[in-house]
């Protein structure tokens, strides 16, 4: 590990872009019970793009409704907010991660195309085992891997000693601490922490390779950690490092997951991420 | 001409087709061929068995490699393929770290093909399964050649 280049990847972490504000602004909304439909049309209100996007991804095929939606407000009603919010999220953050990312051998749109697959691998598993996770975890799954766009760089340059014969039964993040003194869970964890995101979420992604690690275990941190190696495993977004993860027993026994089961969610995962992967990607 | 096979697909093709598949993890990718032919089919198959989720498998046998296998040699046979000159390859089926059963997906896959070709009498010629590596195959009509290619590296199966 070396310090200096250490010190650059948390230089990079400081100028990684920002969310933009009315996201943020919705975030907030999204664990408050109370919060109004007027609320969030008047966040909306002066979010043209935003507002554009959440339309165009109502009235995919994902959410299936049976007309045309051309207002937020219909949106709202068809819907429920909580979804909304979670649209507009998924379309702000679409536009940071759907972008090549070198390292980790990633074409423009896999990094994409894997956090959607996540994000609804994540909500099939929460339904499929009756878990009380809240909504958070969409948008936690959606940015688990955020750390990459940044750490990207730093393993292709040292992608010499990553292929090493010795590391190759490592288990990729620890390889990348044994090297960089930081992971790209961390680093992604950081990131959330710039944006102010909530600490659950921020714990999600931290933990999100090593959810046995974390200080407090979570229902939330395990579903992400299942979903992305299941993820990894189909094919969706899965990088140059491969399967080089370790799947944890122990989350699998604290959420109650089956085999069966697991098999059940990747048939269903694979068809409504591919619909809600390319309905917002024509945006980006 | 050149035909991409997404997760849970399948393409035939023939004469000077290119046929690729990218990022096999833990799926199946199965390759076969007919050179008096000239025509064969990759198959790019998720999970071992369909009776996880019927519906799907109605909608989609690709998805799983008891439905998916049959359905390829199926539209080879149409294209006037035959089962006594069909070479047969696999790729992936790969695992993560660990010695978790539950994800062993890669393995249950392979298990299901072995079984299903033995049942038919059914030779496979090679294979590339296993491990924690994502795999690309580029499967060459017009020769029947077979290429993988992993981080980078390319070798002929």
């Amino acid at each position: 590990m070396n310090q200096k280049e250490l010190n650059l990847i948390l230089d990079d972490v400081k100028s990684f872009p920002s969310m933009p504000a009315a996201a943020l602004k919705l975030l907030t909304l999204l664990k408050d019970e109370n919060t109004s439909n007027t609320q969030i049309e008047q966040i909306l209100r002066y979010e043209p793009g935003l507002t554009a996007n959440i339309l165009k991804l109502t009235n995919s095929a994902f959410f299936g409704l049976p007309k045309q939606i051309g207002s937020i407000r219909q949106a709202i009603l068809m819907i429920g907010w909580k979804k909304l919010i979670q649209i507009v999220l998924a379309s702000c953050v679409s536009a940071i991660i759907d972008k090549p990312v070198q390292g980790y051998d990633l074409s423009p749109g896999d990094l994409w195309r894997h956090s959607i697959a996540v994000s609804v691998a994540s909500e099939t598993l929460v339904k499929e085992l009756k878990l009380s996770v809240s909504e958070e975890v969409f948008t936690a799954a959606l940015l688990h891997d955020v750390g990459k766009m940044v750490l990207g760089r730093y393993v292709k340059e040292d992608i010499a000693l990553i292929d090493g014969e010795e590391l190759q039964d490592v288990p990729f993040e620890q390889v990348e601490r044994s090297i960089f003194g930081i992971d790209h869970a961390e680093i992604g964890a950081n990131i959330l922490k710039r944006w102010s995101f909530p600490s659950s979420m921020i714990s999600a992604v931290r933990w999100h390779h090593d959810p046995d690690g974390a200080p407090q275990t979570s229902h939330l941190i395990d579903v992400v950690h299942v979903a992305d190696v299941l993820c990894l495993m189909s094919g969706i977004g899965v990088g140059r490092e491969g399967l080089q993860y370790r799947p944890s027993p122990t989350a699998c026994e604290r959420i109650g997951l089956t085999e069966a089961l697991l098999e059940k969610v990747a048939s269903q995962t694979l068809q409504w991420a591919n619909e809600l992967a390319a309905s917002l990607q024509t945006d980006s | 001409m050149n035909h991409v096979v997404g997760v849970g697909d399948m393409k035939t093709g023939c004469r000077e087709d290119m046929i690729v598949t990218h990022a096999l993890g833990s799926c199946l990718g199965l390759m076969v061929y007919d050179p008096a032919a000239q025509v064969g089919g990759l198959l790019h198959a998720m999970l071992p068995l369909s009776k996880i989720n019927l519906q799907k498998a109605s909608e989609n046998p690709y998805m799983f490699v008891d439905t998916g296998v049959p359905e390829l040699f199926r539209q080879l046979y149409d294209l006037g393929g035959q089962k006594s000159r069909m070479v047969i390859r696999a790729a992936g089926c790969g695992q993560p770290l660990g010695n978790s059963e539950m994800f062993k997906i890669g393995e249950r896959n392979h298990t299901i093909l072995k079984k299903l070709l033995w049942k038919n009498n059914i030779l496979l010629e090679a294979e590339d399964v296993g491990g924690v590596a994502s795999r690309t195959v580029y499967f060459d009509i017009s020769t029947g050649q077979v290429i993988i290619s992993s981080k980078g590296v390319k070798r002929e199966l």
